[in-house]
């Protein structure tokens, strides 16, 4: 998932006879980023090249990837990677500048709102700085305009807009054909993100319909209702993305299934951990071999197995702690686990698992 | 081996804890730099090695060359390798500091140390019978060893071990005695076998094929040097770990002292089973802080550059127990190593003092 050269063969075979590793050039790293950072090769370093206030509490971060970097589709994701008194830290951000961005100067933006109570976006606000260096991974994540040029609805609620900011720019440089409307729920006029290039998309693109809609500003709180969606003409016609607080995300797909959409229309892209799906068995839980640790611990109820080889006094490599960013894949060689997130049963052999959002269904053997 | 009831182990383990938990709850961006230092330290010296090595028809290029390396290869499993394969940095969630997934630059795969020495030595620290580190198998150290006539020349024995140190320390796992008594068949050791010759064919390769073939003409000279900065590494690694177990007064124990034992109890034998010598900060950093070999018995998942600093506590909380802080300076520790090495290679009726009365 890093990104990160992809050692040639040769490369590879070499790097583990002469320097044990399987990616020869990040043997140097140590030296090259002391001389300058961008030469890093274990990830895709960004420098910070501007940083500007959104709102009073969003900011958004124009970064200049290494070339090598893959670029990126609208409406996707990249993992952030910075070392906070020397523990490194993985986030996930949505890209929101428009892919043409990149491609034209090589800058994309990240639009990251402060958290409250949050290490990372709290860091990221407060001590980086202009000409720093931050570590990205490639992008990723499905939440892509649609090919065949369907009318489109986005719901986004407050930061949610990020991946839609440059979905927009996209389809307005694209000349997709529309209709598009945007139902964006914020708190006051205050919280609007990106208010200056929602409205210049909105003024030059007329197959762009803008409603922001405040939830705050009333004597009671204003949520997505029934009038929302009946102002959106042929709404079953449309493909929906939704992006923004579980609850607005719940309570747009129930109204949307109740209107007879089927949930191939609708695309959701979430930041923060959603409902556990129901985990239909209750026997979850047992015992987890850690093969390389030489570790066999018990685990009860529903502790992921992140949790449980932390209990165990391991330190498994690790990032988001919600599935998203998959810093914690490893190898599991036996055993059934339940994703917590799907609720669905792995196989029982030897497979891929994110550590924290897999939860042991019986003995389960990892090579961690 | 010091007794202490069950009521003042349980003390002597809140006191360690203690110290433990103040480093645990500081760990931060002084420990990443520090780590991060001596790779960047130790990158510089590599690199500085092998680009000299091949000039080294010039003499003082040579030894500057072969010292280079040495020092490289010494700083690397000392102070990174053996410490982040501890665990010791793993809080940073760095992957190439990761203690499940580096490999260090010796012929002992990283898997194979893991278990012999992370799980085996530092559990059974100084049993007899169950620590394989002590006297490495070929070494007589204790009483608790019955004297046969092969220690006599055992010295001889501990020199070859020591110029041939990380062969041994490879082929620690095959437990080629167990062999030799009939107790484990070849047949058994087979993974085993197969990982280590993978893992020390690297490391021949590298040193004495490839490297020396990509420059041909001066192919000797290249060979003659890694093969000193190899001999440079094992010596010193030899040493240093002689130092950390075999002094005078490192105790032994039985299987039964440590049967069942309670954390407190544990932590007894690693102060008593271990020993430290004193020195300046290099000394310390190229012992991979194994220089202070009680603090890390005692905390081996902590920072080893923590130790100097946390040695004074240590020591008060072993003068408050009465127990042995066993310290002195590198060649008086070193000589009571080699003192050992020789009382032992002679029958108890030949080496034992008259009997106090």
């Amino acid at each position: 998932m890093l990104a990160k050269l992809t050692p040639s063969k040769a490369a590879h075979w070499l790097g583990r006879q002469l320097l044990n590793r399987d990616d020869p050039a990040a043997f140097f790293d140590p030296l090259t980023t002391a001389i300058n950072p961008m030469w890093v090769q274990q990830y895709t370093p960004a420098r910070v090249e501007r940083i500007t206030a959104e709102t009073a509490d969003t900011k958004t971060f124009e970064l200049k990837p290494a070339h090598r970097w893959g670029g990126f589709k609208a409406g996707q994701h990249v993992n952030v990677r910075i070392d906070i008194d020397g523990v490194r830290r993985t986030r996930t951000f949505s890209l929101s500048s428009p892919p043409a961005r990149w491609h034209r100067e090589g800058r994309v933006t990240l639009t990251i709102k402060r958290l409250p109570g949050g290490r990372v976006t709290n860091w990221l606000h407060d001590e980086l700085k202009t000409g720093d260096v931050i570590g990205l991974t490639e992008a990723f994540g499905d939440f892509s305009i649609p090919e065949d040029k369907k009318p489109v609805l986005f719901i986004a609620g407050g930061s949610g807009i990020t991946p839609i900011l440059s979905q927009l720019e996209t389809m307005a440089l694209e000349n997709y054909p529309g209709p598009i409307t945007l139902l964006y729920y914020v708190r006051t006029q205050n919280n609007v993100i990106g208010k200056e290039k929602l409205d210049a998309l909105h003024s030059r693109y007329p197959a762009f319909s803008l409603n922001i809609i405040t939830t705050d500003e009333g004597s009671a709180p204003r949520y997505l209702n029934d009038q929302d969606l009946d102002s959106i003409s042929d709404l079953t016609a449309r493909e929906i993305f939704l992006c923004g607080p579980k609850g607005l995300m719940d309570l747009a797909s129930d109204k949307l299934r109740q209107r007879g959409l089927n949930d191939e229309q609708l695309h959701s892209t979430f930041f923060a951990p959603p409902a556990p799906a129901q985990l239909s068995s209750s026997a979850t839980g047992g015992e987890v071999t850690f093969s390389t640790s030489h570790l066999t611990v018990d685990s009860k109820g529903d502790a992921n197995l992140l949790e449980i080889a932390e209990a165990a006094g391991l330190t498994p490599q690790h990032g988001c702690r919600m599935g998203i960013c998959h810093q914690c894949t490893c190898t599991k060689t036996s055993g059934t686990v339940v994703n917590r997130l799907t609720g669905q049963v792995s196989g029982a052999g030897s497979e891929s698992v994110q550590l924290c959002i897999s939860i042991p269904q019986g003995p389960v053997a990892l090579e961690v | 081996m010091n007794t202490l009831n069950d009521q003042q182990l349980d003390e002597l383990q809140k006191d360690l804890d203690a110290i433990r938990d103040e480093v645990v709850a500081d760990l931060g961006e002084r420990d990443a730099n520090h780590i991060r230092g001596m790779v960047r330290l130790h990158r510089k010296l590599e690199v500085a090695g092998r680009v000299m090595m091949p000039f080294g028809f010039i003499p003082p290029v040579f030894l500057a060359a072969t010292a280079s390396l040495g020092l490289a290869k010494i700083l690397e499993n000392m102070e990174i390798g053996h410490n982040v394969m501890h665990g010791q940095y793993d809080w940073m969630n760095d992957p190439s500091l990761n203690s499940q997934t580096y490999e260090w630059d010796t012929a002992c795969s990283s898997e194979s140390w893991r278990r012999t020495h992370n799980f085996e030595h530092h559990t059974y620290t100084n049993v007899i019978g169950k620590d394989r580190d002590y006297g490495y198998a070929v070494l007589r150290l204790s009483d608790d060893e019955a004297w046969r006539p092969r220690h006599t020349f055992q010295i001889l024995n501990y020199a070859v071990l020591s110029i041939l140190f990380q062969w041994g320390v490879a082929l620690h796992e095959l437990e080629a005695e167990k062999l030799s008594y009939g107790k484990s068949h070849l047949k058994e050791k087979r993974p085993f076998l197969r990982v280590a010759a993978k893992k020390a064919g690297r490391q021949a390769f590298k040193d004495y094929v490839f490297f020396p073939a990509l420059t041909l003409p001066v192919a000797p000279i290249v060979v003659a040097g890694n093969a000193g900065a190899n001999l440079i590494r094992n010596l010193w690694s030899s040493t240093v770990i002689f130092c950390g177990h075999f002094t005078q007064d490192a105790e032994t124990f039985t299987e039964e002292q440590a049967e069942g034992e309670s954390k407190g109890h544990w932590y007894l034998r690693q102060l008593t089973g271990s020993s430290n010598f004193t020195g300046g900060k290099w000394l310390h950093i190229m012992s991979g802080h194994l220089s202070f070999q009680i603090e890390h018995h005692v905390f081996p998942d902590l920072p080893a550059h923590r130790y100097p600093e946390i040695s004074e506590k240590v020591q008060a909380v072993c003068r408050k127990h009465g127990i042995h802080y066993n310290t002195g300076s590198f060649g008086k520790q070193y000589s009571t190593v080699l003192k050992r090495i020789l009382r032992y290679s002679l029958p108890e009726r030949f080496t034992q003092r008259p009997a106090v009365a």
